[in-house]
């Protein structure tokens, strides 16, 4: 789940991270009312959770007089189609140059990636590509609960030293709070100090228990309704609504749908356990969807029971219909089953595929 | 054979769990039919004595290795005890660990694989579906009724759809030397590039299928190294960016790792790409 900037910013400084003094607003009338406390000139950043917030008008600069007024502004709009919600307002900063540092999981190393750029404030990927050479690298197991003093050196190069203690923070950001990335971009210097102007912090979803974190905000109202059952459900924009088991089989399924022309409404992994019960679900939230003209199920397992999916299906009692490959134990029962209510059965998931994208057509 | 064949011993971790105990009556089942020793012990703290479809339980692996010949386990604890149980393995002196339980942190998979590492102790998964090889052993809950022997290897990220494969391929008179599910997770332990390199060492593989998804490098990794033909299905080609497809390692990151530049990477090695999983039994017949 990935934080808003000034949560990130809070956890940053609790560990030793400096970061710009602030405050969150949810009107323009709460700024008002903090006016005489705000220094002469400040920054208003909506905390959306979007990238490139900058470019898509998400940060105005204010001052005394037009403060209320830019907050409303920015209040009004949507970012990247996101509603404003809260504003974080900041001190502005003097700021003498800018830096990049992130620690993230390397899934091929299979270690933390510390990346280290005095060219900061830019797009990290972008400067990947066009300057690699620019960012200094490091790995470290994590078995390691600091990083090692020569990485830090290797890192920083020429930047000043004190800001190896800002690494050394936010790699102990990194492994307490579960993150599968904490980036500040730009890092900065002023004349007062170091800074984190910004803050990134993504905790692994798998960790959120953990973390005290009891509600997954990246989640849509009926991904949510979906992660209950214990689906992983994702929403798209096309007619064929999509039930699988095994999150391999289920994108296969949406693939063979794009190959032959048509368009999935969702992605849903119904999981291990496909039984009466959670399939009828499965079923019942696709077919919520009122943009979902035809479902296809396809369930291949070795233990699942056909005649338990088969009443599954029949029992959600839904108006579209549903094409089913079913491959398991009992294969002639649900067939019979399935048969009897009126849905058609199909041999292969390529069939089912083609007969869904055939029915929507 | 890689990783284990019919005079392996077997100790499952979280025997006396439901997922754990109806796995060691499956594993043990195929043990019977193809003559191998299977599950010989199970594991589960506080629970020493007891005995799951016949096999012994035992309080840690360490008592469990004062009594029987074992040199593999299979994990199917729950999510947050699941990085300690793979380095109870490792410390005990197992030289594989295959992982089933899913939903572990990703911390813990990172610790837990370098734990092993430094314990030469090779991890599959966390969060796959184990490994079969045909008329040998099975490890771990993937259905065996698919599948045939033969000399076709098989590297999977995916559980189900790799049943799929098998399917396709069994139908098709290619026989499987190995199925390996290497699991769905970002991180995981052996890769592409580490399966690869053991059937290239064996001599009952002439020719590998990799199922690949979106997300990370491993596969074009794993192709860059290979000694061995392959062939290759990617999973995910339809999946917006920035979006979870079910596994935690589905998930493309800032264009990183989409399956269509995978795909492309993976032609420009002389990779042949499936656009269908129906198309892979043509392919391989093709390579072979």
């Amino acid at each position: 789940m990935k934080l808003l900037e000034y949560e990130a910013k809070t956890i940053f400084a609790a560990h030793g991270i400096p970061v710009p003094k602030g405050m969150v607003i949810r009107s323009a009338t709460e700024l008002a009312a903090h006016i005489p406390d705000l220094p002469p000139e400040f920054v208003l950043k909506a905390q959306v959770e979007v990238g490139g917030r900058g470019k898509a008008g998400g940060i105005l600069m204010a001052d005394q007089e037009d403060g209320k007024d830019r907050a409303a502004e920015l209040f009004d709009r949507t970012i990247r189609g996101v509603t404003v919600r809260e504003i974080l307002v900041e001190e502005r900063l003097a700021i003498t140059h800018e830096y990049y540092a992130s620690i993230a999981v390397n899934r091929s190393s299979k270690q933390a990636l510390l990346l280290f750029t005095d060219s900061g404030g830019v797009d990290i990927e972008t400067l990947a590509q066009e300057r690699p050479d620019a960012i200094r690298r490091a790995s470290i197991p994590l078995l390691l609960n600091r990083i090692p003093s020569f990485m830090v050196r290797d890192l920083l190069g020429s930047a000043p030293k004190e800001l190896g203690a800002i690494l050394q923070n936010l790699y102990r950001v990194f492994l307490v709070k579960d993150a599968l990335l904490a980036e500040i971009n730009p890092l900065v210097t002023t004349s007062t100090g170091v800074y984190a102007a910004d803050a990134k912090l993504i905790i692994d979803d798998n960790a959120l228990g953990r973390q005290g974190i009891t509600q997954n905000r990246d989640l849509t109202e009926r991904e949510r309704e979906a992660e209950k059952h214990g689906f992983s459900y994702v929403e798209l924009c096309g007619d064929i609504g999509v039930i699988g088991n095994g999150a391999g089989l289920t994108m296969a399924t949406l693939d063979l749908i794009e190959y032959y022309g048509g368009h999935a409404a969702n992605f849903l992994d119904v999981g291990g356990g496909a039984d009466q019960e959670r399939v009828m679900h499965a079923v019942r939230l696709v077919a919520a969807d009122p943009t979902v003209r035809v479902i296809v199920v396809n369930l291949l397992g070795g233990i699942t029971r056909c005649d338990d999916v088969a009443r599954g299906i029949i029992s959600a009692g839904i108006s579209q219909p549903v094409i089913v490959r079913l491959a398991g134990t009992n294969e002639a029962e649900g067939q019979r089953l399935l048969a009897g209510s009126g849905y058609q059965m199909m041999g292969s998931m390529e069939q089912a595929v083609l007969a869904a994208v055939e029915a929507v057509r | 054979m890689i990783y284990g064949d019919r005079t392996t011993g077997v100790i499952v971790t979280g025997a006396t769990g439901k997922q754990g105990a109806f796995h060691i009556a499956l594993m043990n089942d195929y043990a019977r039919q193809v003559g191998g020793r299977g599950v010989v012990a199970g594991v589960s703290p506080g629970k020493a004595g007891q005995e799951v479809h016949g096999v012994p339980v035992y309080s840690s692996i360490r008592d469990a290795l004062r009594e029987q010949d074992a040199s593999v386990g299979v994990v199917f604890v729950p999510a947050a005890a699941a990085g300690d149980s793979v380095m109870e393995a490792a410390s005990a002196g197992l030289s594989l660990v295959v992982v089933i339980t899913e939903h572990i942190p990703v911390h813990d998979s990172m610790q837990a694989i370098a734990f092993a590492r430094l314990n030469d102790c090779a991890v599959i998964g966390p969060n796959c579906p184990g490994l079969l090889s045909p008329g040998e052993i099975k490890l771990g809950i993937m259905p065996v009724h698919l599948s045939s022997r033969g000399h076709i290897g098989v590297i999977s990220r995916s559980g189900t759809l790799t049943y799929e494969i098998i399917d396709q391929l069994s139908r098709a008179g290619l026989g499987q030397s190995t199925v390996v599910g290497i699991g769905g997770d970002p991180v995981i332990g052996q890769t592409f590039t580490d399966v690869l390199e053991r059937f290239s060492e064996d001599d009952q593989t002439r020719a590998v299928v990799l199922i690949g998804e979106v997300g990370g490098a491993l596969e074009e990794e794993g192709a860059r190294s290979a000694d061995i033909p392959i062939a290759a299905y990617i999973a995910g080609i339809s999946a917006p960016p920035e979006k979870r497809m079910g596994h935690a390692g589905a998930i493309i990151e800032g264009g990183e790792g989409d399956a269509r530049s995978k795909i492309k990477r993976l032609q420009a090695m002389n990779v042949p790409v499936a656009s269908r999983p129906s198309e892979i039994p043509g392919i391989i017949k093709n390579l072979i």
